[in-house]
């Protein structure tokens, strides 16, 4: 696997381009060397299932099963996009209607409570997913199909599915070439639109699929490598189908140890996976990645952070400012409200002088008739007199 | 193969090489007689060979027309200037020019000359050489006055004018306050001219009966100094001063504050969104409501108007029921409640039942702060958080960046623990909900890099800052201002050469018109952006380079570049192959087929002619 290219431009000229290019180098180090300061933030994960029909019923349980821990860590429904092809629990081959297992000791179902899908069914298109990864959707798009991470965020990319030698399959009608998602993975470092980026991909030949990456802090692994299968756990004979794959089954034994407080490390999580176990060998690429794997704890890609300054004090004498520059008195709402109104009247007072520049002579008459008078008996007077002359007029008209 | 009928004689078609062959029935040498010979008595026709070569030339001259209407369209993307605002932004980097204006107010007779002045300005600027410089801030151009009651005199080295008219403040007005002085000498300064580098002044006040300095930095640009000095601690306290607050904001080298990426919480396209929200954890104990609309956006309406450069700001408030939190606190009884520690606030904010990003007015690509005041239940009230050394804060309120920030209120009827009181509607006291929102602004001066008040710093002389009501003084919006400016401008270029060199990458991907005009305007926009800036001007600056960046965004993040969809030119082949090759095939090989058959009769006619001129 080739993991660092030479330029092809500095094997031809050496002497000079060597000189230009240390020199661009050294610009984009001085221009970037802010980006590379920045905190890590927040965490984001996107889980994306992408087979449909009734027999792939494994897949939509293994991202169940991961939305369901990263959750459980921490990870809110607003950080989380999750994809799924298809309806697996009101499907109407299931004869468990909204549940959805991934054990066939039936005790945990994953379609509980709280789940926010984002894009379902024919939504799930290698279209849609790299325009998620890119950030290039229509404007209409509502945020909560957006994936709205800064240069401070770490984002956790699951896939599964079929898959095989650089490819995964969509829907059984088209597919996600590996090129594709390093040039997709690539534009989202050129906007720093992470910090670091976990992928874990689960399906046949999984390694093939991030063998193109070429962008830096990038971290992928896969169940499976080259010419090797990925295989299911177990078949459960009441659903009757397979619920769960090895690789995503071993790696719930691993969460289900931990919760938010625990730092248990990346590498303690990589190497938790037996070949003999998951029937495959599970690789993993971290030469783009710079931390070594026992200092970061799984919690920063599976778990929630915040960090957190404590407000020393408020803008004290913000509220003395205030009244003195707009006179206002400190009260309860009635003398606040009486401050509004008497603010707004001398807009309304200007607004009605105007209105009352031109008055005609008839309207001033009227005026000075009904100054004193109750509105209710003019109200009166008015539709008896429009009575009278409805009457008088049918008489006429007869 | 075209049959060929007609009024000649029934011979065999010429074959395609064009070589009259050998054919086994009219083997007959050409010069023998003739009879055998294939001759022709009349001019062939042309009518055929025009109809196929009209054919063939139909196609000819339909084939740009074909090219050009199925060409990819790609707006031109000006990468030139693109490439020479690079060239221009990191061979001088975007600093704003300024100047220092340093007034002394002695109560001596002294007489002021020009000497004092100008030795006063070489140690003034001395002075600022030896102390760290700030990235954004270019130039300092310092120039003095002196006054005193025997005359005024300044120094006209540099062309700094800060319109001070000498005689108009004198060390007497101290007496009418702080604020007020500060509206004086705002007044007195000539105030806020808006064109031209800014200009910030520090007024050396002598009084003979102080003891000690004593700093006063005013809501505008200017700090004042009262005390009995001598000339080398005035001018290092003038240096300090200018230094670490008019151009540092109070942060020191190292500190997380103003510059670092996380402390610009403005959305790309320039809008942000404060989101404030009102927790109750448990509705079955109290229910609180409060008067946001009327009184919070009231006071909140001068610091919006005064971060409009930097950020567009929508306010929007809400209040949540059953919304627990989701760490531990524990209940302490020596002081007198339940208390959160701050290694428990990262956990605090209870993601699965707080629906907090609820906003219809957030765009895509727009930033949300969130400010949330929780209420605790009736079990963990009241709540305290307990700092590391083991002190309670005094707001209960912390921040996380780039996210917004929370408060913890307890209800006043809290500690009454004995009647309980359920599910009872009541309402926020306006007073509570000022002082609340006053650790508000607090919170979002954090959340822009400022400290959120300067009690608390440690200085060697007492120090006083006058409050703004536009919750930023001038002098902090210009630090803003010109942060802004200068990372929205970078961020602007880098995304201009990113999409630049995306378009080339990819030959046949479509550009379409916006992306051309919403480059073009961005580029515009940041041209503008650094032509003020070496000017000095940071507002005008400032909103020009958000809205360079917001335009380069646009165009980076526009929906019609996805790269799958491009067709390279095998596609295009694979497209266009099946409907012409056949056709064009055909009309090709008639249209030669045609013009030899032609040539071969014309051949047999002119040898026709050829014997009739031998035989007559």
């Amino acid at each position: 696997m080739a993991f660092g290219r030479r330029s092809p431009r500095s094997s031809r000229h050496p002497p000079a381009l060597a000189i230009v290019t240390a020199l661009l180098l050294a610009f984009l180090f001085s221009a970037a060397a802010s980006s590379t300061d920045a905190m890590h933030n927040n965490n984001w994960a996107v889980l994306v299932c992408t087979s449909r029909f009734w027999f792939n019923y494994r897949h939509m349980a293994n991202t169940l099963s991961l939305y369901r821990t990263v959750k459980r860590l921490g990870i809110p429904d607003e950080r989380i996009i999750l994809m799924l092809a298809d309806d697996m629990a009101c499907n109407p081959r299931n004869s468990y209607p909204a549940q959805v297992f991934n054990n066939e000791n039936h005790q945990l179902n994953l379609y509980g409570d709280n789940v926010e899908v984002d894009y379902r069914g024919y939504e799930v298109t290698v279209e849609n997913f790299l325009r998620v990864l890119t950030g290039r959707h229509e404007s209409a798009v509502p945020r909560s199909k957006r994936v709205l991470s800064d240069e401070g965020s770490h984002i956790l990319l699951y896939m599964t599915g079929h898959g095989g030698d650089e490819f995964l399959k969509f829907q059984d009608s088209e597919e996600l070439q590996s090129h594709d998602l390093a040039d997709a993975v690539k534009q989202m470092k050129e906007k720093h639109r992470f910090k670091e980026l976990l992928i874990m991909v689960d399906t046949c030949q999984a390694a093939t699929l991030f063998s193109q990456l070429q962008s830096p802090g990038v971290l992928a692994i896969g169940s499976s490598m080259k010419g090797e299968n990925s295989y299911s756990h177990h078949l459960d004979s009441d659903i009757g189908v397979s619920v769960v794959d090895r690789f995503t089954y071993y790696t719930l034994a691993f969460f289900e140890k931990l919760n938010m407080y625990s730092n248990a490390s990346l590498n303690s999580l990589f190497t938790s996976y037996n070949p003999s176990m998951l029937m495959s060998t599970a690789y993993y690429r971290m030469d783009l990645y710079e931390r070594p794997l026992n200092e970061v704890p799984v919690t920063n890609f599976f778990g929630s952070v915040m960090k957190t300054l404590h407000t020393d004090s408020a803008y004290t004498g913000f509220l003395a400012a205030h009244d003195y520059a707009t006179p206002l008195s400190v009260g309860d709402n009635l003398d606040d409200h009486f401050m509004l109104k008497d603010r707004s009247t001398p807009r309304r007072s200007n607004i009605e002088k105007e209105a009352q520049l031109t008055p005609h002579g008839w309207t001033e008459v009227l005026l000075e008739q009904l100054e004193g008078k109750n509105t209710d008996t003019v109200v009166m007077y008015g539709l008896g007199g429009m009575g009278i002359l409805l009457a008088l007029s049918t008489w006429l008209s007869m | 193969m075209a049959e060929i009928a007609g009024d000649e004689a029934p011979t065999p078609p010429p074959p395609i090489s064009g070589e009259v062959s050998t054919d086994p029935y009219t083997s007959i040498p050409a010069s023998t007689g003739s009879n055998n010979p294939p001759l022709r008595t009349t001019k062939p026709g042309v009518k055929r060979l025009i109809l196929t070569a009209s054919v063939l030339l139909s196609f000819l001259v339909g084939l740009p027309f074909l090219l050009k209407s199925t060409e990819i369209h790609r707006s031109p993307l000006p990468s030139d200037a693109i490439t020479g605002l690079a060239h221009r932004l990191h061979s001088a980097p975007p600093s704003f020019p300024c100047g220092l204006h340093a007034v002394f107010l002695r109560s001596v007779p002294d007489r002021s000359d020009a000497s004092l002045t100008r030795r006063l300005e070489q140690s003034i600027s001395a002075q600022l050489q030896l102390l760290p410089a700030t990235s954004t801030a270019g130039n300092v151009s310092v120039s003095v006055t002196v006054e005193s009651a025997g005359g005024c005199s300044s120094s006209s080295s540099s062309n700094v004018d800060s319109g001070w008219q000498c005689g108009t403040v004198t060390s007497a007005d101290l007496v009418i306050g702080d604020e007020v002085f500060d509206e004086l000498l705002h007044s007195a300064l000539g105030s806020g001219r808006g064109d031209g580098s800014r200009v910030y002044t520090v007024v050396v006040v002598e009084v003979d009966d102080a003891e000690g300095m004593r700093v006063v930095v005013g809501k505008h640009r200017h700090a004042w100094v009262v005390g009995k000095a001598d000339e080398v601690k005035a001018v290092s306290v003038i240096g300090k001063v200018f230094a670490k607050y008019f151009m540092n904001g109070g942060i020191e080298e190292g500190e997380a504050g103003i510059g670092k990426g996380e402390f610009m919480p403005v959305g790309s396209d320039g809008n942000v969104v404060l989101s404030f929200s009102l927790l109750n954890a448990d509705p079955s104990d109290w229910v609180y409501d409060w008067d946001f609309e009327k009184i919070g956006e009231r006071m909140l309406n001068p610091v919006v108007e005064a971060l409009r450069p930097i950020a567009e700001i929508n306010i929007e408030s809400q209040v949540l029921y059953h919304t627990p939190k989701s760490s531990y606190s524990y209940s302490d009884d020596k002081l007198g409640g339940n208390v959160l520690s701050m290694g428990d606030i990262p956990f605090f904010v209870n993601s699965n039942e707080w629906h907090l990003d609820t906003s219809t007015s957030a765009t895509g690509r727009s930033k949300v702060l969130q400010f949330v005041v929780y209420i605790p239940s009736a079990r963990e009230c009241p709540l305290y958080l307990q700092l590391p050394d083991g002190r309670l804060s005094k707001t209960n309120a912390f921040i996380s960046p780039m996210w917004g920030g929370v408060l913890i209120w307890n209800p006043p009827d809290c500690s009454l623990d004995s009647k309980k009181t359920h599910g009872t509607r009541k309402k926020m006291s306006s007073q509570e909900l000022m002082e609340t929102i006053e650790i508000f602004i607090g919170q979002l001066r954090q959340l822009f890099g400022l400290k959120p008040s300067y009690l608390s710093q440690d200085m060697d002389m007492p120090t006083k800052f006058v409050v703004s009501e536009k919750g930023f003084t001038e002098w902090e919006l210009d630090l803003l201002y010109r942060h802004h400016a200068c990372s929205n401008l970078l961020s602007c270029l880098t995304t201009l050469e990113s999409l630049s060199s995306l378009v080339r990458s990819l030959p046949r991907m479509i550009v379409m018109d916006e992306i051309g005009r919403q480059v073009e305007l961005s580029l515009e926009a940041a041209n503008l952006a650094q032509g003020n800036a070496t000017l000095g001007i940071s507002d005008s600056s400032a909103v020009h380079a958000t809205r360079a960046r917001a335009l380069a965004e646009d165009a980076f993040f526009h929906p019609s570049i996805m790269s799958i969809s491009y067709a390279s030119i095998e596609h295009y082949f694979a497209i266009y192959m099946p409907f012409f090759a056949p056709v064009s095939l055909h009309v090709l090989l008639a249209a030669i087929k045609e013009l030899k058959r032609y040539k071969a009769e014309r051949a047999k006619y002119s040898a026709f002619l050829a014997s009739q001129a031998t035989s007559s």
